[in-house]
């Protein structure tokens, strides 16, 4: 249990995917603009990154590496993920048709996003059990919604400001994401005080 | 196993084809399983939207605006930016309705201080440009918020609606196509796309001093008395920020606020010269 609490908090707040291990930092920037898109995609990322997970899991462990195919882990895992969002898309379209109006066209956006692919591979570098990779695939989408949350009231807030003309757009946008990220250097450090 | 055995290249295409292979058999299975019939009407509809997907209808995508457009959810057809009137023609024409009109626009100067309603502050020398001189003390005129009169906007205008009389920018309705680029090129943005409506009434101030400050700087300015706040039968007009601002969308054009005003801020009729109905009027009258 306290392995499982220490995973989740980690890759919520200290390896968060988005402010300290900068992935998925297109769909960051690119969907911040109104809460409402920030939501649709962040369930939607948490939804796809435990549903791969939870195939690409055993793929590994029981395709892959009994035959030293390890090398092989980005190739499939890519395939993988694709398949799977294009499948899961099909079958949210059937089945919920009120949930994939929610998610709209962040399903699709999925398949290309860097940060459940980084998950995947993170999952396995760290040797976690299955349980364990599911709990970091989920806290690592939490951490995703968290990070589009925390930067989707930023935005707003500069949205009013008087921001220099050199600096408008994505100049700006850029380093109040940096500074965002500074931010969450602090959580550094906290678990081991947290946990013992 | 048996594949242990074969050689690590053949392993590797072996695996990662068949992993390929059984994805795209999964694929293909879930979507015969799982296909929805799509509204014709709305395949139509996507066809004709420009499939840009950029969201400026308001919706997630062209196939969400096809979507509610075809269940009927969503009346407006003229949402499509991207695609213009000829997108919204289309559409309405696919879905039977009256072809909506995209509402026309056409630029509008929120200043009327002419050289004898301002006084110049300085003599300014410099390169005849609004935005050099607007970069000097904010310009020469005694109002800082007024059109300066150099014609940035007349020089981007591509069409020659816009010319300047008096010291002040007017727009002639008949040539301007609303492209906007005036709107941007105004260094006091005093360039504001108004639905276009032959009566179209505006309080022509941008000023937001108070009114003492005003009064000394022009004499046509805005004072924010809010008598036309007050007259109108409608509530269109509010005051924001010292200036009375009139809701184009609400406005039904009785012209009662012109005759209050006590500044003649408020114009009425596109800036053109007078508008046909007041001329009809006073020849009635």
């Amino acid at each position: 249990m306290k392995e499982m609490l220490v995973i989740l908090f980690s890759v919520v707040l200290i390896d968060n995917l988005v402010l300290s291990r900068f992935l998925g930092v297109c769909s960051f920037l690119g969907l911040t603009k109104d809460l409402k898109n920030a939501m649709g995609m962040s369930v939607a990322v948490i939804f796809v990154m435990m549903v791969a997970t939870g195939i690409t899991y055993p793929i590994y462990w029981s395709i892959l590496a009994p035959i030293n195919l390890g090398y092989l882990q980005t190739v499939i895992f890519i395939l993988v993920i694709a398949a799977v969002v294009q499948v899961l898309e099909a079958i949210i379209r059937k089945a919920f048709p009120p949930l994939y109006k929610a998610m709209g066209i962040y399903l699709p956006l999925i398949t290309t996003n860097c940060a459940i692919l980084g998950v995947m591979l993170i999952n396995i570098q760290e040797e976690y059990s299955f349980i364990s990779a599911m709990m970091s695939s989920f806290g690592a989408g939490v951490g995703y919604m968290l990070a589009m949350f925390l930067f989707t009231g930023v935005r707003s807030k500069m949205e009013k400001a008087d921001i220099p003309e050199f600096l408008q757009g994505l100049p700006i946008t850029l380093m109040a994401a940096s500074i965002v990220s500074v931010s969450f250097m602090g959580f550094k450090g906290v678990i081991e005080n947290l946990f013992g | 196993m048996i594949i242990v055995l074969l050689n690590p290249i053949l392993n590797a295409t072996l695996i990662g084809g068949g992993i390929a292979l059984l994805m795209g058999a999964a694929i293909l299975v879930v979507f015969r399983f799982f296909s929805v019939e799509k509204d014709e009407l709305q395949q139509e509809l996507e066809g004709i939207l420009p499939g840009a997907n950029c969201g400026g209808c308001g919706y997630s995508g062209c196939s969400a605006y096809a979507s509610v457009l075809a269940d009927g959810s969503e009346k407006n057809t003229t949402l499509c930016t991207a695609g213009g009137q000829e997108t919204a023609t289309a559409v309405a024409a696919a879905l039977g309705v009256k072809a909506g009109a995209v509402v026309p626009l056409v630029a509008h100067v929120f200043c009327q201080g002419t050289c004898e309603h301002t006084h110049e502050r300085y003599e300014y020398t410099g390169t005849a440009h609004c935005a050099s001189a607007s970069g000097l003390f904010s310009g020469p005129n005694s109002c800082t918020y007024g059109c300066l009169g150099f014609g940035d906007c007349v020089n981007v205008c591509e069409f020659n609606a816009i010319y300047v009389e008096d010291g002040v920018a007017k727009v002639n309705h008949n040539l301007c196509t609303a492209c906007g680029k005036c709107v941007k090129a105004c260094p006091k943005q005093l360039i504001h796309l108004i639905p276009k409506h032959e009566l179209a009434t505006n309080v022509t101030c941008s000023n937001h001093w108070p009114a003492r400050v005003v009064r000394s700087a022009c004499k046509v300015g805005c004072i924010a008395c809010s008598r036309c706040v007050r007259t109108c039968p409608v509530n269109a007009i509010k005051i924001e920020d010292n200036l009375a601002v009139i809701d184009q969308y609400a406005c039904i054009h009785c012209g009662k606020c012109v005759d209050v005003c006590p500044t003649k801020a408020i114009h009425r009729g596109l800036l053109d010269g007078p508008c046909a109905v007041d001329e009809e009027k006073k020849a009635a009258g």
